[in-house]
């Protein structure tokens, strides 16, 4: 595949946030917020609903601007760095596939147009077989697909970009268990290969299978950053299943 | 003295015997209704006096006041004219979708392509071709019907386009995300979308030159017609009216579109949240205010019931 993206992952220090606020019609979604995110594990942002995970993911690849504090990318502060540079390089998997009207090719092919490169056929098949669509997928039109194939193909159209950190935002919470399997290997198979993988999840399952380190948050605050393993000797199973509870459980 | 002018202006025309027989005979038709009306209980009668006779004095103080525009030969003041008719076409517009910097989208829309149109016709030949129909050099006579038409077709097709606009987006706001996502720049995000907002407003005129001759003669050719203008003239100029409305409104639909779209975003390229915040709110006043109005129909047909039964 055409090399896209010619950048050096970053090796220090991949998100450094310092006092990030986010207020939105005065309501304070996240206050005071200070993490530094090593590279190389995958890190799973965690805690009750409403706590601001999605939106601190969406600080990220600035799809929102803190009101306060400052975000670093590589060291480089986020304000500064040209958005669409940015998101070149910092993925993001929404919780729904969104897809664009038209073909399966027509969303691969969306993110590289941007940037002014063509993929060729055999590009776009190894992109599906990495979230393990079948071939013949390439020209259906995505109406005809079902859910799963739709976010399998919303995984492989953000990994079109070749980026090198990709932020998930639940990205199998509306999935059965099969399109759920698969997408989970594809993300351990890309953390194999060097990729630095965000996720925020509501699966208890998934971040024991999945995630390193934790980022618990708590009503917009930031609690802890431990790592999976300490964080589920911390807490007993009761306090679990509630920062676990996801909204659609609560309703 | 202008006041003086229009009423000696109407007396002389309406004390012409000719006009008065025209007067009597139609009165014979308005006498018919109320006859009908009278003998089929419909209770309509004083309804129908009354709106024909205020609305004879009103059509004929606006066709004399029409006279004084139309006489209108200095090119600046039927600029300020047509510019006044743009000012209260976006007024009315803003008036009814309440979003955001509304007035000045549309007046800037408006307001540039169909002057831009409507100067280029005055200017080309085309008055001059039409020699016989309009009079060259350009009056308000032949411009000021012909702006009315641009500049009130151009408002309604705007603002369907925005109307088209604004809804597809909010509609579509997650895939627009995806869009910017991928890096994508906030006006190729939504370029799809502007596509269809265009086909959305400018279909129906289109369609409606589509179907000229065989289904609809429209009203300006039929005027034309009985005022005794040759049909296949009247037809030539009919179209030069339509292309005139369609190459105003689409202009003015790309950049009301533009102006408008932009708010939605950051320069960051991110959606704006304190504007979509904004529509939210116009948007929950608007449905509140439905449903009062609702509340206020119900309540109006109930009385009405409880008369009848009366």
């Amino acid at each position: 595949m055409s090399k896209l993206n010619q950048v050096i992952i970053p090796t220090t220090c991949l998100y450094s946030l310092q006092a990030v606020d986010f207020v939105i019609n005065d309501k304070k979604i996240l206050s005071d917020i200070s993490i530094d995110l090593e590279p190389g594990v995958i890190t799973g942002i965690i805690g009750p609903s409403g706590a601001g995970k999605s939106t601190l993911l969406s600080l990220l690849n600035k799809l929102l601007s803190p009101t306060g504090g400052e975000i670093f990318f590589d060291g480089r502060n986020l304000s500064e760095y040209p958005s669409q540079e940015l998101r070149k390089l910092v993925g993001l998997v929404q919780q729904r596939p969104h897809l664009f009207a038209g073909t399966v090719r027509y969303n691969l092919e969306y993110g590289p147009k941007i940037w002014k490169i063509k993929y060729s056929d055999e590009d776009l098949l190894e992109l599906m077989s990495k979230v393990a669509l079948p071939a013949d997928f390439l020209d259906r039109e995505i109406d005809g697909l079902s859910g799963g194939e739709q976010q399998r193909v919303s995984f492989a159209r953000s990994l079109a970009n070749q980026p090198c950190v990709l932020l998930l935002d639940e990205p199998t919470s509306a999935l059965d268990i099969v399109s759920s399997e698969i997408i989970e290997n594809t993300i351990k198979q890309l953390a194999k290969e060097g990729m630095k993988i965000i996720i925020v999840t509501h699966s208890l399952q998934q971040t024991q299978d999945l995630t390193e380190q934790l980022l618990f948050l708590k009503d917009g605050c930031f609690i802890e950053k431990t790592s999976t393993i300490d964080f589920f000797k911390k807490y007993d199973e009761e306090e679990i299943r509630t920062f676990f509870k996801s909204k659609t459980e609560e309703e | 003295m202008a006041f003086i002018d229009i009423f000696n202006d109407i007396w002389s025309t309406l004390s012409n015997v000719d006009i008065l027989i025209r007067i009597a005979l139609s009165s014979v038709m308005l006498l018919i209704i109320v006859i009908l009306s009278l003998w089929q209980n419909v209770g309509m009668e004083t309804m129908f006096l009354w709106s024909f006779f205020r609305g004879f004095i009103q059509i004929v103080l606006m066709g004399s006041i029409l006279t004084l525009i139309f006489d209108i030969s200095k090119i600046w003041l039927l600029y300020i004219v047509l510019i006044s008719m743009c000012v209260f076409a976006a007024f009315s517009i803003s008036r009814r979708y309440r979003y955001p910097k509304m007035f000045l989208i549309e007046l800037l829309a408006i307001t540039s392509s169909s002057i831009f149109i409507l100067t280029l016709v005055m200017f080309s030949g085309v008055p001059a071709a039409f020699e016989g129909i309009i009079p060259y050099p350009p009056q308000g006579e032949f411009i000021i019907p012909m702006g009315s038409m641009v500049i009130s077709n151009t408002m309604v097709i705007t603002s369907i386009v925005l109307e088209r606009t604004k809804s597809d987006i909010l509609k579509a706001k997650g895939s627009v995300e995806a869009a910017l996502a991928l890096g994508d720049s906030s006006t190729n995000a939504v370029r799809t979308i502007l596509r269809d907002s265009y086909k959305a407003g400018l279909m129906p005129s289109t369609s409606r030159v589509a179907i000229l001759g065989i289904v609809s003669i429209p009203g300006l050719m039929s005027g034309m017609i009985i005022g005794g203008v040759p049909p296949v003239e009247a037809a030539v100029y009919q179209i030069v009216i339509f292309l005139m409305i369609l190459s105003s409104s689409f202009p003015a639909s790309i950049i009301a579109n533009a102006l408008f779209t932009r708010q939605f975003f950051t320069k960051e390229h991110q959606f704006d949240l304190v504007f979509l915040n904004q529509l939210a709110k116009i948007e929950e006043e608007k449905n509140a205010q439905i449903k009062k109005n609702k509340k206020k129909m119900d309540k109006l047909k109930e009385k009405l019931r409880r008369k009848n039964k009366k």
